[in-house]
């Protein structure tokens, strides 16, 4: 049995309409997006799944992981907090945003807390340039941006999000 | 006719079709522009930009549309501001291509040093080194020193698996997707593929087992750099150490072109042993493509176990003897018998089974093949025309392919019958259950196994054609050419008696018989059946009687012993056996007389594929002391005999093959060895356009005239589903062929043990239930006199009350037929 489309049969269908039903291969990118919803990484089961859906061989679907930064091929956390250190934000102190923020975390850029819940990254513009320094919240099948930051907001948007996982896994008990 | 283009390059005119691209139009007039993603069989992608070169066009005025020329009156050429890449660049009228010039070598320069900032450099220890793209052209174009860091190199995996056959060095990837591509557009197996991007690019696989095409060796081929190499091969030799052989595979029909590479090894006494098996250049017949069946298993012919000593049986066992005692022994036996049947199986070669066959009809003796499929005398005057090819089959053509499972049962077929399909051939593929051809097919029709003939008797013009086949006949019959494949799945003589005849008589009423491009073609189960049929050997109905009435059978390269437990009975009350063998095989085990034969690649001679291609193989290595080829050895005997037979050399055999057998008059090895320019230009001198397939200097072989038919064909009588029925506790045995089988020729090759076929019977989920089977148990078949165990696997596809056996696993299946089947245990659960 097909684990995703057992998981999320409405969400598949919805994605697969979308499609002419001899073109199933271009629905591989928001199938990825849901797979990635639920444990914030792509599965090899997922792929298999993926690629059942989709018709197209497991390295395909593989290689579309692999080429878009913003799949993940393992548990790296469960919010991805990204934070754009190129050039126009580094003008308006993104780098040193980023270090500060690091710091309160007590992790280093590409490291996860210990919790498992944020996952901090530098990456590359992401077009809010003119509002930065800004960063990327990426997770529970949401990116959000989040502009004009100071660390002070930057550490309430974390600690919302703390609490959110913290309510969320209440109403799972 | 396409129109043709005039251009310059470095100033030699070139005249070439229009839509060819500059880095071809070059290479016609030898000018080599390097490139490394560029491969003359795919699109190009202009991935890489090796091949940059400068480009001028004529000056149009922009009013007149005139083209403006100069103070000389030659027209004026602007060249861009940019190099343009030759290998995604088509010619245009007036074109002016510089490829000599300081920008040019700059760029290439550049580009190579960009290439090897992570490249390795581990040349001195690259299988590859020595025949490497890259290593040539660093030599011919590359700058000589770096300026980058030699601490900045990326560092990746170096002996990484993509499944037991191909294993990558992840750091000599120079990520031109050549692979990739080969894998998704020629083999249409994409299971490799690029994983991450930039520096970190790497090649990954994720089927099961990696790796999974059965074509994957070619890949090797095309790598430009060391980053791909065969399991088979690796840290094998150095290719300059390598001697060079043509050969000729011997596993299928298709008779790809071959080259054996070998090499002196203290390992093998000083005496040279195979390293690897190239494919050679053959645009008619493999193009520059082998399976990996073809590239692989060749390990039989050096294999310890083979025969070295004539045998003779004492009691129980055997006893060596000399050749000359064995001679007069077998001539003895043939002298005082009544009756003689001589069984030969199809990988012999032509001249094998002329002596043979010279040999048994002088004794007025039954000349056997060993073989399931009939119809090879009607290939002989229905079959492909000469000159026919499917690389040049196009929207003009229809091809049918019925019962034949042609991935498996000859790939390099199904890879070119696929492209013609991919042009615009109309492809009707005709089968009962789904087959790799299906996804390219025009129409796909299915039938009930056993009704074979009458599906296919819907194509004679005038048949009522049910409702789902009238799109698929009229397509047919719409297309200017029509060849009709026919193979052997679930099909046995009769059936495929059936077939072929069916399929000669659609023809004939259709005229396509003797043009260019149509005609019949058998999938035959051996390299040289159709060899064998012209020599006059037939297969018979029922082998066993045959066997058990003669006097003397002499069995060459057929081993019904180990196939069928019906014929191993038989054997046994056969008067006298003569074996003529590699191996110790069960029927060699009943013979009474063994004689040591020569395996393909010690000695010459020459194989008849499907297409009826005459072509010659040569010998790659000394043959083993005490063996003798299959021709000699027929001659011995014949001579003891007190005949006249030929057994000084295969080319002096083939002077008389030549005035005996009608087809293949006036034929010799000097034709036979001829070659004439192929396309595209490959070879030793510029490995980095075609990649490492070798050239072809051997021949090209000689495809046999048509003869002219007996008498009209008879429509097809085919075994039908009504004369064969399951009884109660019953099952349909339904053959299939897998490319990987379980052959004494296969075997030997540990490299594949893991792909063979296992002992498996395939049932319908239902079929399975009905009998009290699950998935992975053991059940057991019998019939009268055998009865064999196997493994359950369960398959939607197979019909209710039929099981799908393979073909050469231990379960005697040579025909459809009604086998008692029992559930044996319950396998362990591990
Ligand atoms: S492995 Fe070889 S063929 Fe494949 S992309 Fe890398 S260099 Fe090219
Ligand atoms: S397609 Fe047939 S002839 Fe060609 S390499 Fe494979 S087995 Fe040999
Ligand atoms: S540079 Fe940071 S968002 Fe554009
Ligand atoms: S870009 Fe032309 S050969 Fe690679």
């Amino acid at each position: 049995m097909n684990a995703l489309r057992a998981q999320y049969p409405e969400e598949v269908e919805r994605i697969l309409a979308k499609y002419p039903a001899e073109r199933k291969r271009s629905a591989v990118m928001p199938l990825l997006y849901l797979a990635q919803r639920a444990e914030g990484y792509i599965r090899a089961q997922d792929l298999r799944d993926i690629a059942e859906i989709c018709e197209i061989s497991i390295t395909d679907v593989a290689s579309i992981v692999g080429f878009y930064t913003l799949y993940y091929d393992q548990p790296l956390g469960r919010y991805h907090i990204q934070v754009c250190t190129d050039l126009p934000c580094a003008l308006r102190g993104a780098e040193d945003f980023l270090r500060q923020l690091s710091e309160k975390l007590g992790i280093g850029v590409g490291e996860t807390t210990p919790d498992g819940l944020f996952h901090l990254e530098e990456v590359k513009c992401i077009g809010a340039c003119h509002r930065a320094p800004v960063f990327q919240v990426q997770g529970d099948g949401e990116i959000v941006f989040h502009e004009n930051q100071t660390v002070e907001t930057a550490l309430a948007v974390i600690e919302a999000l703390r609490e959110q996982a913290r309510a969320a896994k209440g109403e799972q008990a | 006719m396409t129109k043709l283009v005039t251009l310059t390059i470095d100033d030699q005119p070139v005249s070439v079709p229009a839509g060819t691209l500059v880095v071809d139009a070059a290479k016609q007039i030898g000018n080599d522009i390097p490139v490394f993603c560029y491969h003359p069989k795919m699109e190009p992608v202009g991935m890489c930009r090796m091949c940059l070169v400068e480009i001028g066009r004529p000056m149009v005025d922009r009013g007149t549309g005139e083209v403006l020329l100069d103070e000389n009156g030659k027209p004026r050429i602007q060249f861009g501001p940019k190099l343009e890449t030759a290998c995604t660049t088509p010619v245009s009228e007036g074109m002016v291509v510089r490829t000599q010039t300081k920008v040019v070598a700059d760029a290439r320069r550049e580009v190579l040093e960009f290439i090897l900032t992570s490249h390795p450099l581990d040349c001195p220890i690259c299988d590859k080194g020595g025949e490497c793209p890259l290593q040539n052209l660093t030599m011919g174009f590359g700058p000589g020193q770096s300026r980058f860091l030699y601490d900045d190199k990326i560092h990746l995996a170096k002996h990484v698996p993509l499944g037991e056959l191909i294993y990558l060095d992840r750091e000599r990837c120079i990520q031109c997707a050549r692979c990739v591509r080969f894998q998704d557009v020629i083999a249409d197996d994409p299971v490799i593929g690029f994983y991450n991007r930039g520096r970190r690019l790497e090649i990954v696989t994720y089927s099961e087992p990696g790796f999974d095409s059965i074509f994957s060796g070619n890949t090797t081929d095309i790598c430009p750099v060391g980053a791909l190499t065969t399991a088979d091969f690796r840290f094998g030799a150095r290719p300059w150490e390598l001697k060079s052989s043509a050969s000729i595979c011997t596993h299928c029909p298709v008779g790809c072109n071959l080259t054996f590479n070998t090499r002196r090894e203290a390992r093998a006494g000083g005496n040279p042993v195979i390293k690897r098996v190239m494919p050679r250049q053959n645009e008619q017949v493999n193009e520059i493509w082998i399976c990996d069946k073809g590239r692989f298993a060749y390990h039989y012919t050096e294999s310890p176990q083979r025969l070295t000593q004539p045998l003779v049986r004492r009691g129980d066992g055997f006893e060596e003897i000399s050749w000359e005692e064995a001679y007069q022994l077998a001539a003895q036996k043939i002298r005082a018998s009544q009756n003689l049947l001589t069984l030969t199986g199809g990988r012999l070669s032509n001249e094998d089974l002329f002596n043979l066959r010279e040999l048994t009809l002088a004794r007025n003796g039954q000349a056997v093949l060993y073989s399931d499929m009939a119809g090879g005398d009607l290939t002989a005057s229905y079959g492909l025309a000469p000159g026919s090819n499917f690389g040049s089959m196009g929207k003009e053509t229809a091809i049918l392919v019925v019962a034949s499972d042609l991935h498996e049962e000859a790939p390099v077929w199904w890879l070119r019958i696929k492209a013609a399909a991919q042009r615009g051939a109309r492809l009707i593929v005709l089968n009962p259950r789904s087959t790799r051809l299906d996804k390219f097919a025009t129409h796909t029709l299915r039938y009930a196994y056993g009704e074979e003939s009458q599906a296919l008797a819907t194509f004679l013009p005038g048949a009522a054609v049910p409702e789902a086949y009238q799109a698929a006949v009229q397509e047919f019959h719409s297309a200017e050419n029509a060849v009709i494949v026919y193979g052997s799945e679930g099909a046995g003589l009769a059936a495929s008696q059936g077939l072929a005849q069916t399929a000669a008589a659609i023809l004939a009423a259709r005229g396509k018989v003797g043009q260019v491009n149509n005609g019949l073609l058998a999938v035959w189960q051996r390299a040289n059946d159709q060899g064998a049929w012209d020599a006059g050997f037939r297969p018979v109905e029922d082998l066993p009687a045959a066997l058990r009435n003669v006097e003397v059978a002499l069995i060459a390269a057929a081993d019904p012993a180990g196939d069928d437990p019906l014929l191993a009975q038989a054997l046994e009350e056969t008067g006298f056996v003569i074996v003529q063998e590699l191996f110790m095989t069960e029927t060699a085990r009943r013979a009474d007389l063994v004689l040591p034969v020569q395996a393909f690649t010690e000695r010459e001679g020459t194989l008849t594929s499907g297409e009826r291609r005459v072509q010659r193989f040569y010998p790659a290595l000394p043959p083993r002391p005490q063996t003798r080829p299959d021709f000699a050895v027929a001659a011995g005997i014949g001579k003891a005999l007190g005949l006249d037979l030929e057994g000084r050399a295969a080319s002096l055999v083939f002077l008389r093959l030549v005035k005996t057998l009608p087809a293949y008059a006036g034929l010799t090895y000097t034709q036979l060895a001829e070659v004439t320019p192929q396309y595209p230009i490959i070879g030793r001198s510029d490995l980095y356009y075609g990649g490492t397939a070798y050239d072809n200097h051997q021949g090209l072989g000689v495809q046999l005239p048509l003869l002219p038919a007996a008498r009209p064909v008879a429509v097809g009588q085919s075994q039908t589903a009504a004369s064969v029925t399951a009884g109660e506790g019953e099952i349909l045995l339904v053959p299939v062929t897998r490319l990987y089988d379980r052959g004494n020729t296969v075997l030997p090759s540990a490299l594949l043990h893991q792909r063979l076929a296992g002992k498996t019977i395939r049932l319908h989920p239902q079929t399975a239930a009905a009998f009290g089977l699950n998935a992975g148990e053991t059940l057991r078949l019998s019939r009268d006199g055998w009865s064999a165990e196997a493994q359950v696997e369960l398959d939607e596809e197979v019909p209710l009350k039929m099981a799908l056996a393979v073909r050469s696993t231990g379960i005697p299946c040579s025909a459809l037929s009604a086998v008692r089947l029992e559930r044996l245990t319950v396998a362990s659960a591990d």
